[in-house]
């Protein structure tokens, strides 16, 4: 149990000081940086001149299945550090198996999308 | 000759052809026609295979007239057609459907000058800002009415479920220079372009006709700054075109090393902001590096490192000084050294072969209609040069070799501009072992030119650059009109871009190698 | 535009923000005309702004500190100028480079009807170089003339006259 609350304790205090530097960020501006209150501070950049129609339109699919490529593989990268941390208290020759099969698992969506033309930009749409 | 069959069906038209002498118009054939003809003109030009150079317009007070410049690739003879329109009734016939470049000047004449043209498909203003009362290379104060005023605008975009609008800006780093483009964008894919230019425009034309001849000289230089001394030596040349000067024989070899050593220095400007678009930072410092040594040697003999007022009108200003040629041969074995350095570096680069193969196809036909000129017709396999058509300075002693390849897309426009400065070395090799003596300026120039028009063309690095200058007698030009090699070289774009992602239109729109201020003039 | 100053300020921390300001300015991207060419060869390997502090060229408003304006102002063009200006966040300078960025160059003459004479009419300039074009030198002269402003001591000795 106390084994248990020290591991935890390491993660609350990893988390305060995370807090309280994104804080720290967002106070030294506000104390020290000048602001300036014009017209046109906050609007949109195109490049100079007011930007043409709003950017609530309809976006083509193929940028969604980017994003959807990248947010699974971002979670594997998540799931591959504790996997990291763990592999080290095993004997070596089960755990690497196990590492092998299930970063497979995971490449076989990537290979499906590939064969199915994901990555590729074809006009006129899908 | 292509020529002959040309005249015979002109003739036949009913258009008054007669034939001028080339030394002192710099053009071969001049005819005249009704404006209800000139579509039918359009049209036995395009059957023979020729390309359009420029629509231009000039106010006579009671009249106006319109001048269309046709010429051919392997018969360079220019034609130089007329129609005479009067100010209440500024209507002509569109030859937009024949030739989609004539398209775009038509669209300037239209601003500057108010000519209606029937039956083209978009008139809207191209140049000009909102806020401007009159019509200005007009001689008198004409207002804008008010139908052509709402025009001012531009086309208003008009979105639909699919696509959206995005503005390449002014403000950009990747189109070299304030042009702004409006893209109508499927996902990733352009479906139309819609530019809109102006944002350098500087009124170089209506400065000419308010500064003598000398004091609007300088400005030669303005419009192009990456290679002025082509712009400079049209100017100059179209003046003792007309005048009938004689240039001595050092003069026009000086012309020409001064000419090629910019020509190379233009290119190398090309090659490392075209990487920079690209991605490839390294090849902008290499070519930044070897432009420097350029320049010191223009500088040591000019004055200047960019805007260049060298040639004067018989000749050049100062006479070589002594080194200089010695610093040219150096420069030579040097520049040949670092072009090895450029092949391994770029030219068989994976990533730039991928992005640059095939991509920007700019077909001959396509070319032809839109009056394409330089590297990028030489790169779809069309040998037209001006220095070997129509020779000019010391070209008439040793023209050069050109390269021309046939694949039409960036990578060969690349490689044709990399041959360039190989023969432009090779050139300059022959060139410094025959500088002759003598004088370096013409004894006596006339104080005014003589009255009527001449037109003069040289080979800038982008292409054809024309001057068209109408003298009344005085000292000061009546209407002096220049003919952009990027402003037809980038009309073309509006065609070639249908339809392809946004990552290869910057790529296309490099390899085009656009100067804003030349096109915007 | 109104700017409000920090909320704490005391000169030994204003003057150690004016330092780091200073040395790590990073300029816009706003080549217009001629004047462009040389800015993009003061950047180059011979001359070498970075050296300077100025190392990045951004081409978004949002991330640099000050604009050098290389080039003539055209009445199309000027709104364009207002906007990138208004989008910057302070502090931010501007450098006019060149004739027609000062007033208007070679291209005034009577009667004319497209160009601006001068940036300073629309936005306010912290340093004027003149010349058609200017040499790099005097980029990098304006740079150190406005690290001098910055900061109240000029980095590296004036160049003595020799004339």
């Amino acid at each position: 149990m106390e084994i248990l609350l020290r591991d935890f304790s390491f993660i609350l205090v990893f988390s305060v000081l995370a807090i309280i530097l994104a804080i720290i960020v967002f106070v030294i501006p506000l104390f020290l940086a000048p602001r300036t209150k014009g017209e046109k501070i906050e609007s949109i950049y195109e490049c100079g001149v007011d930007p043409l129609g709003s950017a609530w339109i309809r976006y083509s699919v193929p940028f969604y299945l980017y994003a959807l490529m990248f947010v699974a593989f971002d979670v594997d990268v998540l799931y591959l550090f504790p996997i990291a941390v763990g592999y080290l208290k095993g004997e070596g020759g089960k755990e690497f198996l196990l590492l092998l099969v299930f970063l497979g698992l995971l490449v076989l969506p990537l290979a499906y999308a590939w064969r199915k033309g994901v990555f590729e930009w074809r006009y006129g749409g899908r | 000759m292509v020529a002959e069959r040309v005249v015979k069906d002109l003739q036949a038209l009913g258009v008054d052809l007669e034939e001028v002498p080339y030394e002192r118009r710099g053009y071969c054939f001049d005819g005249r026609v009704q404006r209800e003809g000139i579509l039918g003109v359009a049209e036995a030009f395009d059957q023979h295979g020729y390309f359009i150079e420029d629509v231009l317009c000039v106010d006579f007070v009671n009249e106006l007239e319109l001048v269309y410049h046709f010429n051919h690739w392997e018969d360079p003879r220019r034609f130089s057609i007329r129609v005479r329109v009067k100010p209440s009734d500024p209507e002509v016939p569109s030859i937009s459907s024949v030739y989609p470049g004539a398209g775009w000047h038509e669209r300037e004449i239209h601003e500057f000058f108010g000519v209606r043209f029937k039956g083209h498909p978009n008139l809207a203003f191209l140049f000009l800002h909102p806020e401007i009362e009159a019509y200005p290379l007009r001689k008198g104060h004409v207002p804008i009415p008010e139908e052509d005023r709402k025009v001012l605008e531009g086309r208003q975009p008009e979105g639909e479920e699919e696509s959206f609008w995005i503005n390449m800006g002014p403000q950009h780093p990747s189109t070299h220079g304030v042009l702004r483009l409006l893209l109508k964008m499927r996902g990733e894919f352009i479906e139309e372009i819609e530019p809109i230019l102006g944002y350098m425009h500087r009124m170089q034309e209506k400065m000419a006709e308010v500064r003598t001849y000398i004091q609007y000289y300088p400005n030669t230089a303005r419009l192009d700054y990456v290679g002025p001394l082509a712009f400079s030596m049209c100017f100059v040349g179209a003046l003792e075109r007309c005048c009938g000067v004689e240039v001595p024989e050092r003069a026009q070899m000086i012309r020409l090393i001064t000419l090629e050593l910019n020509r190379i220095a233009s290119h190398l400007l090309w090659l490392g902001t075209y990487l920079l678009d690209l991605g490839a930072a390294t090849p902008y410092f290499f070519a930044f590096d070897d432009r420097e040594a350029i320049l010191d040697i223009l500088e040591g003999l000019t004055g200047s490192r960019l805007t260049y007022c060298y040639y004067r009108i018989g000749g050049v200003y100062e006479d070589l000084n002594d080194g200089f040629l010695q610093k040219v041969e150096e420069f030579i074995g040097r520049m040949r050294k670092r072009l090895k350095d450029y092949d391994e570096l770029v030219t068989g680069n994976a990533i730039f072969i991928g992005r640059t193969r095939g991509v920007g196809v700019l077909p001959k036909e396509m070319a032809r209609r839109f009056g394409v000129t330089g590297p990028n017709l030489r790169a779809s396999g069309v040998g037209y040069d001006v220095r070997i058509s129509e020779p000019y300075a010391g070209y008439r002693i040793f023209g050069p070799e050109i390269a021309v390849r046939g694949g039409c897309d960036c990578y060969d426009r690349y490689l044709v501009r990399l041959d360039e400065i190989r023969r432009s070395l090779d050139l300059l090799e022959k060139a410094i072992r025959r500088v002759p003596e003598g004088p370096s300026r013409a004894e006596r120039i006339p104080k005014k030119p003589p009255e009527g028009d001449v037109y003069f063309a040289t080979e800038s690095p982008r292409g054809e650059v024309g001057i068209y200058i109408v003298s009344d007698g005085s000292d000061r030009p009546y209407r002096l009109k220049w003919r952009s090699p990027s402003f037809s070289n980038f009309v073309s774009f509006t065609e070639l871009g249908r339809g392809m992602l946004i990552a290869d239109a910057v790529a296309t729109l490099g390899s085009l190698d656009l100067v804003v201020p030349e096109m915007d003039r | 535009m109104e700017v409000r100053g920090p909320l704490i300020r005391f000169g030994l921390l204003e003057e150690l923000l004016n330092l780091a300001r200073a040395n790590s300015l990073w300029p816009m991207t706003f080549g217009l005309a001629c004047c462009a060419i040389e800015m993009m060869a003061t950047t180059a390997a011979r001359f070498d702004l970075a050296r300077f502090g100025a190392e990045v060229f951004r081409p978004s408003p949002r991330q640099c500190d000050f604009m050098i304006v290389s080039g003539t102002i055209t009445r199309k063009i000027a709104p364009v100028v207002r906007t990138l200006y208004e989008q910057m966040a302070s502090p931010k300078w501007v450098v006019a480079f060149g004739n027609c960025a000062i007033s208007g160059g070679p291209f005034v003459f009577e009667n004319q009807y497209n160009i601006i004479e001068g940036v300073d009419k629309i936005i306010p300039v912290d340093v004027y170089v003149p010349g058609c074009p200017p040499r790099p030198e005097a980029l990098i002269e304006a740079l150190l003339k406005l690290q001098e402003k910055l900061t109240g001591v000029r980095r590296f000795p004036v160049p003595e006259r020799r004339w």
